[in-house]
């Protein structure tokens, strides 16, 4: 999350969970497995919003958290499955990013935020890449 | 003629399948996109300059609501969409 830790002090964070990509009832991934995160597909607003606490705390998840229903009303609005970035500024999206997980892109919203505030360089021993909790 | 085209049109499946099998790992992978993934995948309409569209929010308190229009402010909003698997 080095993208939040480097902005936090001149944009907002917000991450919004939507309906799981790889769940166990429907495309399993390996790579899933193996980092034991198995979970059916959910049914109820409940099993969302305690699969979203696991991710957190297994993360330490520091930015702003939301749960879109099961009406998938914010996925909908915003076309975000399976992975999505925007940037909204005043009210208007100045950035849209790609959708996942091809076009997942999140350096381009560190682009952006360069462009506005500076870029944030890292010694290359202690970088953490930007992947998708970024 | 009609040999043809179906000739075309068995290599054009087979060549879809064999894209959609290295995209996503073998031919499970290929099933679980065409069935799974694909019907949820949308490029959607939003534009850059369009209005931000509003949605509730349910926190992780699993009880409270907040709307993403509520959260944006003077400063830019990222908002990152995603899931845990």
């Amino acid at each position: 999350m080095q993208i939040y830790k480097d902005y936090k002090d001149h944009a907002d964070f917000l991450t919004v969970y939507v309906r799981e990509a790889h769940p166990t009832d429907e495309w399993q991934m390996k790579s899933n497995v193996k980092e034991d995160v198995c979970y059916a597909q959910p049914k109820t607003l409940e099993q969302r919003v305690a699969i979203a606490n696991d991710f957190v705390k297994r993360f330490n998840y520091p930015t702003q958290f939301g749960i879109d229903d099961m009406s998938n009303a914010a996925n909908d609005a915003y076309a975000a499955w399976p992975e999505r970035i925007y940037i909204i500024e005043q009210g208007r999206i100045a950035y849209r990013g790609g959708m996942g997980p091809f076009n997942y892109h999140p350096e381009e919203a560190r682009t952006w935020l360069a462009a506005r505030y500076g870029e944030v360089k890292h010694e290359a021993s202690t970088a953490t890449p930007d992947k998708k909790s970024n | 003629m009609l040999k043809w085209v179906g000739a075309a049109v068995v290599l054009l499946i087979l060549g879809a399948v064999i894209g959609l099998s290295v995209m996503a790992g073998g031919l499970r992978g290929a099933y679980g996109m065409v069935r799974y993934a694909l019907p949820h995948m949308h490029r959607g309409t939003l534009r850059v300059g369009d209005d931000a569209p509003d949605a509730a929010l349910l926190a992780l308190d699993g009880s409270s609501r907040f709307h993403i229009r509520g959260r944006t402010g003077a400063r830019p909003l990222v908002i990152v969409f995603g899931s845990y698997t």
